[in-house]
């Protein structure tokens, strides 16, 4: 698509973005994939529509107040660029956008000051935790609240589990096959902290010693795709720090939107000086699924045990493992590595559950009805075990499964690889 | 050359540099007809601000003026009280799918209302009659998928089938792969429901004047079409895809015409050149040929497995003959791979140059091997990107020119476009298969079409809009305009 963007925004961002609206040639191949066009059908809610009403946005002609509530609909799902031919990339052009729009944006001080609480909260896991679990005994209450409170607590799940402090370094059981970085992630240390204690097994059970460095942090994909570039770029420069590629086989993620968030730094970056030190950095970052199924691929996985009982698992492809990263075989050919298990397709696969980052507390509107669609499709498979390889969409997948009634397990895929090496499935 | 006159192919006018503060005012008042809109039909189903408008005044192809405001009515009765608020206010009128299509058809010439049918989604499934009744807004392949349960499909499969919708297929009587065993969108067609000018809702069949036939491929500028009644059909039982790729553009069309000749009716026969196996493959990665100067995709199908499978050989006899090297689909998914592959053909030539000037010409297949000669010919000559791909079984071909505006010049791209056209009509060929006219090809119809046909044309279409008020600027250049209608 022809644009001035360049002109008006000569700066490394403003480059990425052009380059962006340049590669779309408004197809309309993006439209049925995009969740927001799915539920409102109109075209300022699809990919495309946002595409020119950034770029009409960038070049002056629109204000952004007129195009922001069509943007700020848009998950970040990246569904558009896994059905986009021309090889748009959607998501560093929305995210980008969101970075320069963000600081002109007139919010109301409650708006503005839930922001804050997230983007204060959702790092730190420490804080998080204690919030979590004071919110759980707010939860019966939560009926009685206006949305902007009710829809954090409504994800809370009934009962949160303490955390587990994960070992600075894990040793490899038997030979040492590997050494591989692992960020631990935030909110999952708070809400599901065997997600990392069953990494740290499964590595070390396939010869893998893990190091957790020191003085890593969010990664911040959060701050990055709410707009917060200025707390997103600090992070990020901490976890740059914090990791020396050099030092590692890999560097490991188990969340979905964190491992995405890693992969970006090279964007967010782009134009810098670190823009060199974050492209070494993110050709390391892969996630567990990604890593794991290599070494299936190559013959040297760990064989996991069978099952007590043949067993069926809906996998969920979480947006920003499939559409972000890319992974999709690994993890479906991961659980299936495992003698007992049948992995279900589930209708509507590409669709985002709605859970997106902040997206819940923050369209719950229209994320619960994504939640509801997708739990909907998942349970149509009538599975014995739904797994997912993203912390965001566990929480939402488990809270709309457990609204319909459902109360079959909800686990990362690493957890059900865990029970079967353990002979516990 | 006019091309492009009407309709910018892409927005040329642009602020000259972005003020500090961003514009904080709500801007602009509400334009009558988008107030007189929102009493009768209720805010929910107008749109008026101007991010709305902004985003229906194009299609996949070219940008247009934007609208004073866009209807999204749901039901055929909110058409008519569209239609008739408009042509109180002297409004022109501009209907509007999914906006897919690649000949400017839904992008507007002048300020006007557009009426977006993308609510207007109902659809039933009649199995006795095999009919599908579809309100114009259902999306294309919605209606195989609906029909798959009786054991029925919907031949009709344009490539950008999970996005357009019916009434924008037929207002273009678009086409695809399967068309060239299967026929058009038209030949699928048993009964329509139009809104004319005056906003008086008809019922059209196919007997006595076929006026379905008329409407159909008529672009919005006869009347709107709200819903069809659709021919279904039974699948067959059997299909076989074959690859065949080749080290000469023209090799590949002696094959088609070769293999046609011998008696073989492919389904699909799909040919696209080297730049556009390379865009695939870019996109995909599905290990296409990259050094081919051609690749062929044709599948064989029918009820009787060794009918299909003699019409495979006969088709991989006539692609070895012509010097080509086969392989064939193993299994449904690598078929299915392929067939993906050649969908995305035309979105992904955006990886080579962010524009570009596409075209739609038929000509007889006896001379598709000098027709795509000339056309490589004619690009390799000008210095610029020209691809060519397309339904190769029928002779329709997608020449595209493929520029960067900031770098390249429109006049070159023009000329070539203007040159690839005549290549066509030399051979006695015509401009459009599938895509219809709109705006993009407005420029050529002088040409194709004689004068006497051009006045004939344009007073049928006096007859049903008087006023000019339906998609004005398209199918017809207003320079014929036989006087007594000026």
């Amino acid at each position: 698509m022809n644009n001035e963007i360049r002109t008006h925004h000569p700066d490394g961002q403003g480059e990425l973005m052009a380059h962006a609206v340049d590669a779309c040639v408004h197809c309309g191949f993006c439209l049925p994939a995009c969740p927001t066009y799915a539920l409102l059908g109109d075209e300022m809610d699809s990919p495309r529509g946002r595409i020119v009403l950034m770029k009409e946005v960038l070049e002056g002609a629109l204000p952004l107040y007129d195009a922001a509530p069509h943007l700020d609909r848009c998950l970040g799902c990246q569904a558009c660029v896994t059905a986009c031919p021309s090889g748009v990339p959607y998501g560093e052009l929305i995210t980008s956008f969101r970075g320069w729009s963000e600081p002109q944006r007139e919010r109301s001080p409650l708006d503005r000051a839930k922001r804050a609480a997230i983007l204060k909260i959702l790092p730190a896991p420490k804080v998080f935790s204690l919030a979590a679990r004071v919110g759980q005994f707010a939860k019966p209450l939560a009926p009685l609240l206006p949305t902007a409170l009710r829809s954090p607590l409504d994800l809370l799940p009934e009962h949160v589990p303490a955390m587990q402090p994960s070992a600075a370094f894990t040793p490899a059981r038997g030979q040492r096959r590997g050494r591989v970085a692992f960020l631990v992630g935030c909110a999952q240390q708070a809400l599901a902290p065997n997600f990392n204690a069953a990494t740290l097994r499964v590595l070390a059970r396939n010869g893998i010693e893990v190091v957790i460095p020191d003085g890593q942090g969010c990664c911040g994909a959060a701050a990055l795709h709410t707009g917060a570039r200025g707390e997103a770029l600090k992070l990020v420069r901490a976890n740059l720090a914090a990791f020396n590629p050099d030092d590692f086989d890999a560097i490991l993620s188990n969340a979905a939107g964190c491992g995405a968030g890693l992969k970006e730094y090279p964007a967010i970056l782009h134009g810098l000086p670190d823009e060199a030190q974050a492209r070494a950095f993110a050709t390391k970052v892969q996630d567990i699924s990604e890593f794991l199924g290599a070494l299936l691929d190559d013959g040297e996985l760990e064989p996991p045990m069978p099952t007590s009982r043949p067993l069926t698992v809906a996998y969920h492809d979480a947006c920003h493992l499939a559409h972000a990263q890319g992974v999709r075989s690994a993890p479906r050919a991961l659980l299936r590595a495992i003698p007992g298990v049948t992995v279900l397709e589930v209708p509507e696969g590409d669709l985002c559950c709605g859970s997106a980052g902040t997206y819940n507390l923050e369209q719950p509107e229209l994320a619960t009805q994504l939640g509801v669609r997708k739990a909907k499709n998942i349970l149509s498979t009538a599975p014995d075990l739904i797994a997912s390889g993203n912390i965001g969409c566990h929480t939402q997948i488990q809270s709309h499964a457990r609204r319909q009634g459902s109360p079959v397990p909800v686990m990362h895929t690493i957890e059900i690889l865990d029970l079967a090496y353990r002979g516990e499935l | 050359m006019t091309i492009g006159k009407a309709v910018r192919t892409e927005k040329q006018a642009l602020t000259p540099s972005l003020t500090t503060s961003l514009p904080k005012s709500k801007g602009g008042s509400l334009h009558p007809l988008a107030a007189t809109l929102s009493r009768l039909l209720g805010p929910r189903k107008v749109l008026s601000s101007l991010s709305e408008r902004l985003n229906y005044r194009y299609d996949a192809i070219a940008f247009g003026e934007t609208p004073i405001c866009v209807v999204l009515p749901e039901s055929t009765a909110d058409v008519v009280t569209a239609v008739k608020a408009a042509r109180a206010a002297g409004v022109p009128i501009v209907g509007r799918g999914a906006a897919s299509g690649l000949s400017g058809g839904a992008a507007p010439t002048q300020r006007g209302l557009v009426i977006s049918f993308t609510r207007m989604t109902r659809l039933s499934i009649d199995p006795v009659r095999r009919e599908a009744i579809a309100q114009a807004g259902v999306i294309t392949l919605a209606v195989t998928e609906a029909a798959k349960p009786f054991g029925l499909i919907y031949p009709p499969d344009p490539a950008s089938f999970r996005t357009s919708t019916i009434g924008g297929n037929l207002a273009e009587n678009a086409g695809g792969p399967l068309c060239f065993k299967y026929g058009v969108t038209g030949d699928y067609v048993q009964g329509l429901e139009f809104v004319d000018a005056e906003g008086e809702v008809h019922h059209l069949t196919r007997d006595a004047y076929d006026l379905a036939g008329l409407l159909i491929g008529s672009e919005g500028t006869l009347g709107l079409i709200t819903e069809a009644t659709l021919r279904l059909t039974s699948p067959p039982k059997f299909t076989r895809t074959l690859m065949a790729h080749f080290a000469e553009v023209g090799q590949c069309a002696e094959a088609v015409s070769a293999a046609i000749a011998a008696g073989a009716v492919p389904s699909k026969l799909e040919f696209m050149d080297r730049a556009c196996t390379n865009a695939i493959e870019d996109y995909l990665h599905l290990g296409l040929p990259r050094k081919a100067e051609a690749v062929l995709l044709v599948d064989t199908d029918g009820d009787d497995v060794e009918t299909v499978e003699e019409e495979r050989a006969l088709v991989e006899a006539a692609c070895r003959n012509a010097g080509g090297t086969v392989r064939r689909a193993e299994t449904d998914a690598e078929a299915a791979q392929l067939w993906q592959a050649r969908r995305s053909v035309s979105p992904a030539l955006g990886r080579i140059r962010p524009q570009r000037m596409n075209e739609d010409i038929v000509v007889p297949r006896s001379v598709l091997p000098e027709v795509v000669r000339e056309i490589r010919a004619l690009g390799d000559a000008s210095g610029l990107h020209l691809v060519q791909f397309g339904h190769i079984g029928d002779g329709n071909l997608h020449p595209n020119i493929l520029f960067d505006p900031r770098t390249e010049s429109l006049e070159a791209v023009h000329e070539l476009a203007h040159e690839v056209a005549r290549v066509a009509i030399r051979h006695g060929g015509v401009l459009s298969g599938e895509h219809g006219i709109g705006s993009m090809k407005l420029a050529f119809m002088r040409e194709a079409v004689d004068a006497g046909t051009l006045a004939a044309l344009w007073r049928v279409k006096h007859a049903l809009d008087p006023h000019g008020a339906l998609n004005p600027g398209k199918v017809l250049p207003t320079e014929v305009l036989p006087t007594e209608l000026a």
